[in-house]
C-alpha cells in the first residue's frame, strides 16, 4: 500500500461512518487494512475532525454524537 | 462544568438533553480509549458505548460527586474495549495518565464564529465533501457520499481532505489551533 492509499483508508475511518447492525459492533471495513501507526493516526484525525463538526452543527454535535442518536431515534420506531 | 445537569432530562427519556451531554463527554470518551485504537475500531467502540450509556442511564444512581454519568461512560467504554481485546485475542494495552483524566468540553462561541467564516471561504469541491459528511453525519459511507456528489471515491477523500486542510489553515491565521 502506498503512503497516499493508507491515507485515503485513514481520512475514511476517522468519519463516523459505521455499517449498520441491530445487535453487535462493526468496524468500518477500511479499519481492518491499516497497519498499526496508521489506526492511531485515524484515532488522532477523529478527535480533532469531530470539534470542528461540532462547531459548524446548529446544537453543537459531531457527526458522532449525530449517528448515535439517529440510531436511537431508529431503534425506538422498530 | 458538571455534565450531570442533564441527567433528569436524560433519564426521562429527552435524547436532546443526551445528545447535549455528549456534546460534552465525547472527547473524554474518546481520549479513554486512545491506548486501545491499534486493536479496536475506537470509533465503533465509542458509538456502542454512547448507546449503551443511553440505556443504563435511568439505572444510574449519582455518587454526589460531579459528572458521574461521565465517569461511568468511561468505564463502560473501556470494559467494552477490553471485551473486543479478548474477542479479537489482541494484545492487551495499558491505560496512559492521560487517558484516565477527563475534562468536560463546553461550547466555544469563538471558534463556531471562526470556523463557519473559514468555512465559506472553501472552493466549492472541497466545501460539498465537508458538506456532504456533515450532513450524512454517519449514516452513509464515504462512497455513497462520493456518488451523490458525481465523484469517484478517491476524488471525494481527496476533496475532504484538502477541506479539512484548508478549514485548519484559516483557523491558524485566526489564531486558533486544532
Amino acid at each position: 500500500m502506498t503512503s497516499e492509499e493508507e491515507d485515503l483508508l485513514v481520512e475514511q475511518v476517522a468519519s463516523a461512518y459505521r455499517p449498520p447492525s441491530p445487535d453487535e459492533l462493526r468496524y468500518h471495513p477500511a479499519w481492518h487494512d491499516l497497519p498499526a501507526a496508521a489506526r492511531v493516526r485515524a484515532f488522532d484525525l477523529s478527535r480533532s475532525l469531530r470539534p470542528l463538526e461540532a462547531a459548524l452543527d446548529p446544537e453543537g454535535l459531531s457527526t458522532t454524537a449525530r449517528a448515535v442518536l439517529q440510531k436511537l431515534v431508529s431503534a425506538r420506531t422498530i | 462544568m458538571d455534565l450531570d445537569v442533564h441527567l433528569a432530562a436524560i433519564v426521562a427519556g429527552d435524547t436532546r438533553a443526551f445528545g447535549q451531554w455528549m456534546a460534552g463527554a465525547e472527547d473524554s470518551v474518546r481520549l479513554s480509549l486512545r491506548s486501545f485504537a491499534t486493536v479496536v475500531d475506537v470509533e465503533a467502540v465509542l458509538q456502542e458505548a454512547l448507546l449503551r450509556i443511553w440505556q443504563v442511564a435511568p439505572r444510574f444512581e449519582p455518587d454526589g460527586k460531579p459528572n458521574g454519568l461521565l465517569r461511568l461512560g468511561i468505564r463502560v467504554a473501556r470494559n467494552l474495549a477490553i471485551s473486543e481485546v479478548r474477542r479479537t485475542r489482541a494484545t492487551p494495552v495499558e491505560p496512559t495518565a492521560l487517558e484516565i483524566a477527563f475534562e468536560p468540553q463546553a461550547p466555544d462561541p469563538l471558534l463556531r464564529r471562526a470556523i463557519i467564516e473559514c468555512r465559506q471561504q472553501l472552493p466549492p469541491k472541497p466545501r460539498e465533501a465537508l458538506d456532504a459528511r456533515l450532513q450524512s453525519a454517519g449514516a452513509q459511507d464515504d462512497a455513497e457520499l462520493a456518488t451523490s456528489l458525481r465523484m469517484k471515491l478517491n476524488t471525494f477523500l481527496q476533496n475532504f481532505t484538502r477541506a479539512r486542510q484548508l478549514l485548519a489553515d484559516c483557523l491558524r491565521r485566526k489564531g486558533i489551533v486544532v
